[in-house]
């Protein structure tokens, strides 16, 4: 059959045998799952087997673009990568950006599925309807942005997903960087493809897609292109990208570092650092930073980053004393394919490790201290797996946990990665509450999280922004019944929604990051969809699609030994977080409840009841299982 | 003798952000679907430093491009001929 916006096919690779084969995708798997994350659980349940060891050559990886990639749909350029991830050994979906996904689908391809174990190392090299193996030895041991360079010029316009030496090394945390910009995989992705002997994986598509009703994908276009060109803020997004979100030099200011603060603000990342604006295909809201150190220490650098609030966050660190440092930091970090939000928290609990006497000098073989010199030093010895402390930090927070009782109870992580967003700093709306109750552990979400409308927002907003991203009328009144009536709403089943919400949107191939997914609705996406396709699909099969992704998703981690005592909420949140002078407490998205531990249990179990799961252990009941047709996957 | 008037595309490649939205008109224009390779526009070195942008010679200057592109990169002006 012809396919729009889909292609219909499924790259296989098997690098075990150097064998590569093309089958095609059944429509029937296609309505059911749509797209991206959606068809990458699909075909992960079918082909990973329970307690697979993730660098085994049973591993797979599995790639996956949604139906609206490599069209002109705005901000459709995600792709999707499904794996069993070494750092917390749960099976979970990482999701990027930048040209990879667009080139694979222009080449032909919904999906790659790359198992078994290459002999030597290689580079998947797809090129329309020629793929290939090709040996890696040129830049094997190279860093992302050599490798990058490198398979850039070789195939101009090509999307790269590269390792650095973390991944080839095993890194626990290893992930990869598409385009040497956007972080795809965290959590340990790059230490898969290490362990598989692929270096890097090259898309370059000249095939083109075609759309079903053209006249009406136009006029949902044109309207959709508008809204987001008369946008008000659109140029100061363009102009500041993700730093507008995120203002770190409040924060910096907050723990009373006025002159650091200063250089956090937006005007010396425009005179002093930016460089240029990029964008993912198809982007109206670019936000891709290139960087340029322009003056002072380590003058001339550049370096690409998903924005420039990564390494700022990085220069929260007491180590680092100048943005020169953290953007010099922030790259080497990136070239060995390291995580630089997981170095800047463990950079940190070590020196309060250090300074407990957790840690002695014996226990990590060189004099701690809080400059860039020790950082760096850190940062390689966890990237060559450099000594025995070099390993225990390569093979991640559980590893290190087993030094002591100390150090493993005040670690500050969720499933074995550290938490992202602490909600003592930003209160506790869905993307706090859902690194607790995702599979994958702590991590970068978002999808209709409240704080887009803001803890200043009326009650009649929300219902809006709820309602846009698909929350059934039914549904509704729920969300605002949280556990005691003055926290306004219920943050644990509204995550259910934002995590659907997140998946349709994804699943899609759309970017869900707030300036882009705020134009977006289910009910949009669903006339997209419909337009792309030519299929005829209601609002509540998009909806049921990303449920029955989500609960397929939960089930494959559930056979992976996961249950209820993996949803924890970390001990620390519940104590004060001192931050300079103040003392940041666990509060409600609306900052006026203290969350105590009885309260954090009844989000998690009204969670759940929103999902149908079972209170005692999180498992999909019989009910659910059946509703979603997911029975063969038990 | 009145003087005939016709567009022209400016290039601002410094503005460019390797969107490729006007490689994705050109060619659903004139192709009938999404095909930035076969867009008389080609935009080369996207994410480098400096973007590289040609108009090939099947480009009739319909100015499409231009006017989709939301970056400032394609200026369309109106000359005498
Ligand atoms: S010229 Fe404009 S539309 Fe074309 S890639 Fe550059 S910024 Fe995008
Ligand atoms: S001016 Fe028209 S024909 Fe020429 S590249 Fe632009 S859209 Fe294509």
């Amino acid at each position: 059959m012809d396919f729009y916006g889909y292609t219909g096919k499924i790259l296989n690779v098997d690098l075990t045998n150097n064998k590569i084969s093309v089958e095609n995708a059944k429509v029937e798997d296609l309505t059911q799952f749509i797209g991206g994350i959606g068809m990458n659980c699909k075909l992960g349940a079918e082909l990973l087997k329970p307690n697979t060891n993730p660098f085994s050559p049973e591993n797979v990886i599995i790639l996956g673009v949604g139906p609206l990639v490599g069209t002109i749909t705005p901000g459709a350029s995600r792709i999707v990568g499904l794996s069993k991830f070494p750092a917390t050994g749960a099976i979970a979906n990482s999701c990027g950006s930048m040209s990879f996904g667009f080139n694979l689908k222009q080449a032909g391809y919904d999906h790659v599925i790359i198992s078994g174990k290459s002999e030597k190392p290689v580079y998947l090299l797809i090129l329309d309807d020629h793929v290939e193996l090709v040996d890696a030895s040129k830049v094997w041991g190279q860093d992302i942005v050599e490798t990058t360079n490198y398979l850039w010029k070789k195939y101009d316009g090509c999307g790269v997903i590269s390792i650095g030496q973390a991944g080839e090394n095993l890194v626990l945390g290893a992930l990869t960087l598409i385009d040497k910009t956007s972080t795809f995989g965290r959590g340990g992705l790059g230490a898969v493809m290490g362990a598989k002997n692929v270096k890097a994986i090259v898309a370059k598509g000249t095939k083109g897609i075609s759309i079903a009703n053209p006249k009406e994908f136009k006029n949902l276009y044109k309207k959709q292109i508008e809204r987001i060109r008369n946008y008000p803020q659109r140029n100061s997004w363009i102009e500041l990208g993700m730093l507008r979100s995120l203002p770190i030099n409040l924060m910096l200011t907050a723990k009373g570092e006025k002159k650091k603060a200063r250089q956090a603000s937006e005007k010396y990342y425009l005179k002093n650092l930016k460089k240029r604006r990029i964008a993912c295909p198809s982007c109206p809201m670019a936000d891709k930073d290139i960087l340029e150190i322009k003056e002072g220490e380590f003058s001339g650098l550049i370096t690409y980053t998903s924005s420039v609030i990564n390494p700022l966050l990085m220069f929260t660190l007491d180590s680092l004393e100048s943005a020169n440092q953290a953007v010099k930091i922030f790259d080497l970090i990136g070239r060995y394919g390291l995580d630089s939000l997981t170095i800047t928290s463990l950079f940190e609990f070590l020196g309060r490790m250090y300074d407990k006497g957790a840690l002695t000098k014996e226990d990590i073989g060189f004099e701690w201290k809080r400059d860039y010199k020790t950082l760096t030093h850190l940062i390689e010895i966890i990237a060559k797996r450099e000594g025995s402390f070099g390993n225990i930090l390569a093979d991640g927070w559980k590893k290190l946990a087993e030094i002591n009782d100390t150090i493993a109870n005040e670690m500050l992580t969720i499933k074995g990665l550290d938490v992202i967003f602490d909600p003592r700093f930003l209160r506790l709306g869905t993307m706090e509450f859902e690194q607790v109750v995702n599979p994958k552990g702590a991590h970068v979400a978002s999808g209709g999280s409240p704080t887009y409308v803001g803890a200043g927002g009326t009650m009649e907003k929300f219902k809006n922004h709820f309602k846009r991203m698909g929350i059934p009328d039914s549904a509704i009144d729920r969300v605002f019944i949280p556990p005691l009536k003055e926290m306004g709403i219920h943050v644990g089943r509204l995550t259910r929604y934002s995590e659907d919400w997140y998946t349709v949107l994804t699943s899609l191939g759309l970017c869900a990051r707030a300036q882009m997914n705020r134009f977006w609705g289910l009910e949009l996406a669903t006339e997209f969809y419909n337009a792309v396709t030519g299929f005829d699909l209601q609002l509540d099969d998009l909806r049921k699609a990303a449920e029955r992704s989500w609960n397929l998703l939960k089930i494959m981690n559930i056979k992976e030994g996961f249950t209820r005592k993996n949803d924890k909420f970390p001990k620390e949140w519940f104590k004060p977080l001192k931050l300079g002078e103040n003392e940041l407490e666990f509060k409600d998205f609306f900052g006026g409840t203290i969350i105590t531990v009885d309260i954090a249990n009844q989000l998690i179990d009204d969670y759940y009841d929103e999902r149908g799961w079972s209170k005692e252990n999180g498992v999909p009941t019989q009910e659910k299982v059946k509703d979603l047709g997911l029975e063969k996957f038990l | 003798m009145a003087k005939s008037k016709s567009l022209v595309i400016i290039i601002h490649e410094e503005k460019c952000t390797g969107c490729r939205i006007c490689q994705l008109i050109c060619s659903s224009i004139y192709k009938q679907r999404f095909c930035p390779a076969e867009a008389f526009i080609q935009i080369n070195d996207a994410y480098e430093l400096t973007p590289k942008i040609t108009f090939l010679d099947d480009c009739i200057l319909c100015g499409q491009c231009a006017k989709h592109c939301l970056y400032g990169a394609l200026e369309l002006k109106e000359v005498e001929e």
